[in-house]
């Protein structure tokens, strides 16, 4: 049982990391990647749930099936990006199920919005940050999920593309809609000030 | 645009409980130590497996392997 340890897995990059862990599983070069993702993927969670316990168990849950699933990740992407789609499916399906609620199907075949997509955008970087936080919170987790990838993180939408699963013109019709009903939901908060 | 993204401002900048590193690395070793019994039962499995077909197909003693005019 004298197996060769490896050099220094602190020094290698992550997807030579990956490599090695893929050989042979080792849970003191597991242990290096969590070190470098533990915070992102937890004030993701955080930031998907507003919740600090709830996001702490989510970020060992996420871990737990990264580790399951290194020997599926087949280096077409890199392992950060990998990570963060694990990361977001994980909030999400979770979101989902505790507040039982369907997601809407979208409607693809409904034409344009009568408002400029612009325009949207515009009302909801003008938000207070304070009364940002509340609208998020009513929002559906699919919608808050759009709105922190595209504003938030600054994905491109090919990168969207990929972490969801869907096709570019379903993404652009997410988000839509997700900045609609982030607006609307502002304005039944917010009547008053509107 | 002078005005700063709110999305930005809402970035969470909490840091994990040190209490979770301890967790995940624990739910990993036994993770670990769950799949090498798994490995080593499958293998015993296999080997067992291995071990009847043998019994099975084994000629009785006296017979040369290939000699087939013997089994008519």
């Amino acid at each position: 049982m004298f197996r060769k340890k490896p050099k220094n897995a602190s020094t290698l990059s992550d997807e030579d990391l990956v490599l090695e862990l893929q050989r042979e599983m080792d849970a003191d070069r597991f242990g290096v990647l969590y070190d470098r993702y533990t915070a992102k993927v937890f004030q993701k969670c955080v930031g998907m749930t507003h919740d600090r316990d709830l996001a702490k168990d989510l970020t060992h849950d996420i871990f737990l099936k990264v580790f399951t699933g290194l020997s599926k990740f087949d280096h077409r992407s890199k392992f950060g990006t990998w990570l963060y789609s694990i990361t977001y499916n994980y909030c999400l399906d979770h979101l989902r199920k505790s507040k039982r609620k369907q997601e809407d199907d979208i409607d693809e075949e409904r034409g344009p919005s009568e408002h400029p997509e612009d325009a949207f955008e515009e009302q909801l970087l003008a938000l207070r940050s304070e009364r940002l936080l509340l609208v998020l919170e009513q929002v559906d987790p699919g919608d808050r999920a759009m709105l922190l990838m595209k504003y938030q993180d600054e994905l491109s939408v090919k990168e969207i593309q990929d972490i969801l699963g869907l096709s570019e013109s379903a993404v652009k019709m997410r988000m839509l809609r997700a900045r609609e009903r982030a607006l609307q939901a502002y304005h039944q908060l917010y009547r008053e000030d509107a | 645009m002078s005005q700063r993204n709110p999305f930005q401002v809402i970035r969470s900048t909490d840091q994990p409980p040190e209490s979770l590193r301890k967790d995940v690395m624990g739910s990993v070793k036994m993770l670990m130590l769950i799949m090498r019994f798994a490995q080593l039962f499958m293998a015993d499995y296999g080997n067992l497996l291995f071990d009847k077909v043998r019994l099975l197909g084994s000629k009785p003693k006296g017979t040369t392997p290939g000699d087939s005019s013997k089994d008519s």
